[in-house]
Order: structure tokens, then sequence, then C-alpha cells
């Protein structure tokens, strides 16, 4: 216990970095998944293209894959147009904007199915009521598939969500300190390692039940008028 | 068809086709309401008579014809691919606004409670200070019945009940037109009459209404006009008591004694 209170600053740092890093790439997720969804329910035949082949291609690669081709790849080929353009001579790409990017492009992906599973599930009878009204598509989506997608999404996204924050600790590959990348140092220069994973794994379980609270919270708030059957409460 | 006689009707449609794909399923069809008229349109199922209703609100787009508002003409266009389509969404969303419509499936917001229904549309789409909406909301409940379960949710209703909501939900538009889709076809049997009820004393109030249905005493006894649509055209129309008494064409009478037994 001493010891991990002495590298308690390097934990508290990662932990801290982890967390930020789910949250930006919770908002990308949301908002790719979002895009996502209205594309792949558009009637638009290039936009529903493009969001098909990016579920697919996400979905289908490791984030792993992805995080180290954004990362590595991506410095090189910054570096190359550098060289051709001569605008540059070495750039960076920053760790911590290269995992945020790349999570929330992958999550989008899910989100994206969660979103358009949530949407369809609206009955189309009450977007026809809000159409008869005389409202149009930005108040029906604010008041009347908005709110309803919420509740429908909660369930799936609640499983992106978490999966999601255990995703960032991908991150320490590419040299970003996040906590699990701190806690592994730590171990190792005091061959502790038992010890430090364990306080890591302690940490992750403490937020993914923070979230736990966060999204049972969203889904009383959102479950208003939902007639709850026993096997879903 | 001289201008005025557009000022004079509250509804006026003038030659309305629709067709899905190659199947043409309303074939021309004209009507006229004036205020206070109760307009029952009787048919067999796939006569078009529903296709008719949401054409005139413009939830199915007609494929030719024209529709008036209260002597508004919906603007119409030929699109870029050649199809009929409106020329301005706004002014659709507009006249949309001045037509109550109530489904065959209530489709009441099921997020929202019974109130919230009603004044959603007026609050935000007609911007009626809330207060105020809610004040007419209210009155509108009362009037059709259902002002105890102001604060349920719809799925807390029974099948008549949500109907009733849903009626004031179209009333709360202040509308020159109120359209019903077959309105009692997906109650059991026993929450019919009080739907009816209600249809009955906004016809009394001389409401004008539009009414899609099967119940043949409603449209024989409470409305002003029949209209029988026959595969997509009119076969025949009047007073009810002169077309149920003494129906002109074969069509009507076999219809009428399929479902009058």
């Amino acid at each position: 216990m001493d010891v991990i209170l002495e590298y308690q600053g390097q934990l508290l740092q990662g932990t801290w970095v982890t967390i930020q890093l789910a949250i930006f790439s919770l908002m990308f997720s949301v908002g790719f998944g979002l895009l996502g969804a209205w594309a792949k329910l558009s009637k638009n035949l290039v936009a529903q293209k493009t969001a098909a082949g990016y579920t697919t291609i996400v979905r289908g690669v490791p984030d792993l894959v992805l995080i180290l081709l954004v990362f590595f790849g991506g410095q090189e080929l910054a570096n190359s147009i550098g060289a051709v353009t001569g605008l540059w001579e070495y750039a960076e790409i920053s760790q911590f904007a290269a995992g945020v990017a790349t999570i929330g492009v992958v999550f989008g992906g899910y989100m994206t199915e969660t979103f358009r599973g949530a949407i369809l599930s609206i009955p189309k009878g009450q977007i026809e009521a809000g159409v008869a009204c005389g409202m149009n598509r930005v108040l029906i989506f604010r008041r009347i598939i908005g709110p309803q997608m919420v509740r429908y999404a909660l369930p799936g996204f609640s499983n992106n969500w978490l999966v999601q924050i255990k995703s960032t600790a991908l991150v320490s590959v590419i040299g970003l300190q996040d906590v699990v990348y701190n806690g592994f140092v730590a171990g190792r220069s005091t061959r502790l390692l038992f010890t430090f994973m364990f306080a890591v794994l302690m940490i992750y379980l403490l937020l993914t039940a923070i979230s736990d609270l966060a999204l049972r919270w969203l889904d009383r708030k959102y479950s208003k008028g939902i007639v709850v059957r026993p096997d879903d409460g | 068809m001289s201008e005025t006689s557009h000022d004079q009707a509250a509804l006026e449609v003038v030659d309305l086709h629709k067709s899905f794909a190659e199947v043409e399923v309303i074939r021309g069809v004209s009507l006229q309401a004036h205020k206070g008229d109760v307009i029952s349109i009787l048919g067999a199922s796939g006569s078009g008579k529903s296709t008719f209703l949401r054409c005139i609100n413009l939830l199915e787009i007609p494929t030719a014809g024209e529709v008036f508002i209260a002597g508004e003409k919906i603007r119409m266009r030929n699109g870029k691919s050649g199809n009929y389509e409106p020329e301005d969404i706004h002014q659709v969303e507009r006249l949309r606004a001045r037509l109550g419509m109530v489904f065959q499936s209530f489709n009441l917001w099921s997020h929202m409670t019974v109130i919230e229904n009603v004044i959603e549309a007026p609050v935000h789409v007609l911007k009626i200070p809330k207060a105020e909406a809610v004040e007419q909301g209210e009155a509108l409940l009362k009037k059709v019945g259902i002002y105890d379960r102001k604060d349920y949710y719809p799925a807390q209703l029974s099948g008549g009940q949500q109907q009733r909501v849903a009626i004031a939900r179209g009333l709360a538009m202040r509308p020159e037109v109120m359209l019903f889709d077959e309105p009692t076809s997906a109650l059991d049997p026993e929450l019919v009459g009080e739907v009816l009820k209600v249809m009955r004393d906004l016809a009394e109030e001389g409401r004008t209404m539009l009414v899609v249905t099967h119940e043949m005493s409603f449209a024989r006894d409470v409305s002003s006009n029949v209209v029988f649509l026959h595969e997509g055209q009119i076969e025949e129309q009047g007073e009810p008591q002169q077309m149920f008494s003494n129906p002109n064409s074969d069509r009507f009478r076999q219809f009428l004694s399929r479902t009058m037994q």
C-alpha cells in the first residue's frame, strides 16, 4: 500500500488522462454515430454507401491496428507531405489527439448501429403525427425522435461506452501516459507489477461503476411513458 | 371552377390523382367541404379512401391535382426528376397546421403525458404561450372527457382514451378541418362508442370534418354528406338519407348490403 501511495501522483495523473481520453472520444463517437445513423437512414445513396463503408471498416478491424496506423502511419504521412512540399521539416502527431480520434471513429461505428436501431424503433406513426401538425424536420427530431431515441439507444449505448472506456487502455502502446502506462511503468520499476496492475484494475472498476450510475440516472429520466415489462426493468 | 368558390370552401380538392409505382390508387377525385360539413368517406378496403385523406395534408404526395385549404392553394410543381412535388415545404407545413389529423392507430407521442401531447404543436408550431396552450388544452380534454387523466402517459390509457386524446390534440391546432382516418378501426368494439360520441359532439358543434370510416351508423346519422369511393374514383355521393335509403349505383347498394347485415 505504501508503495502505491508513493506513486499515487503518477496513477492519478494517468487516471486523469484516461478520463479525458474517454470523454473526448465519447464526444467524437456520439457525433460520428449520429452522423452515421442519419446517413444510413437518409435517402441519399452516396451518404448511405459512405456510412455502410465506414461501419464495415471500423467494425471489422482491430482497434489496436487502427491506433498504430493513425499514429505511426499518420506521422510518416505528415513527414512525407512536409518533405515534398517543403512546408515543414518535422511534424509530430499528438498521442492524445491520435488516441481520441481513433477511438472516437471506431466507436462512432458502433454508435451508428445503436442510434440507427433506436431511431427505427420509434413508431413511424408518431413521426407522421408530428408531420401532420405542421412540424418541420428539426422540430420533429428535437421533440419526438431525439428524446425517444435516447431511451431506445441507452442499452446499446451503455454497452458501447463501457467497452470504449476500456479501449482507451490501448493508447499506452503509442506511449500516451494513461493509467495503464503509468501503472505498468511503476510496477516494473518497483517490481510489484501485480500490486500496481491490481490498483489499475480497481481504478477502471471505479470508473465503470460511476458510469453505470450516470447511465441508470439517464435511463430513469428517459423512460417516462414507457411501460416497463417485468423483464426489462 | 371560379376563384371565388375556393374562398368559400374550408377545403377543396380538385382532380386528385395518386399512384404508387405503376398502380393508380386515386384516379381523379374532387371534393369540397364547406364550414360545418361532415363528410363521411366510405369504400371497401383498397378503394383508396385513406390514401385520399393522406393526400390532403400531403402525408402522401399526390401525383396530380390541387388542394386548397381555406382558399389557399398548396403550390405544387414538377420537380427535377419529373415528380409532382410541393414547391415550398414551409407553405405545406403552415397549411398542415391548419388541419387536425386523427389516425387509426392514435399515434400519440409516447414519451409525453396527455396534456403534453395536446399542447406540443400549439406551443412549438403555432407559438402559443405555454400557459394559454395549457388552459386551452385542459378545456379540450374536458370536452373529450379525459381531463382526469391529463398527467398519464399514453401507454397507461385504453385505446378509446388514447383516441380521444388524439382528437383533443387535433382540435388544439384550432383547425379549419379535422381529418379522421378510420378513427375507430383499431379499437375494441366496446370502446368504439366513446370515440364516436366525441365525434358526434364535434359534428353538432359545427366542426368541419372529413371522416374515413367503416361506421355506417355514423355515416348515416351524423354526416351531412357521404362520398363512396370505388377503385380510386367517386362512385356515388350525396346526402346520407337519400343515399342509404335509395342508392343510385349498384356498387354502393352491394357495399351497403355487405356492411349492414
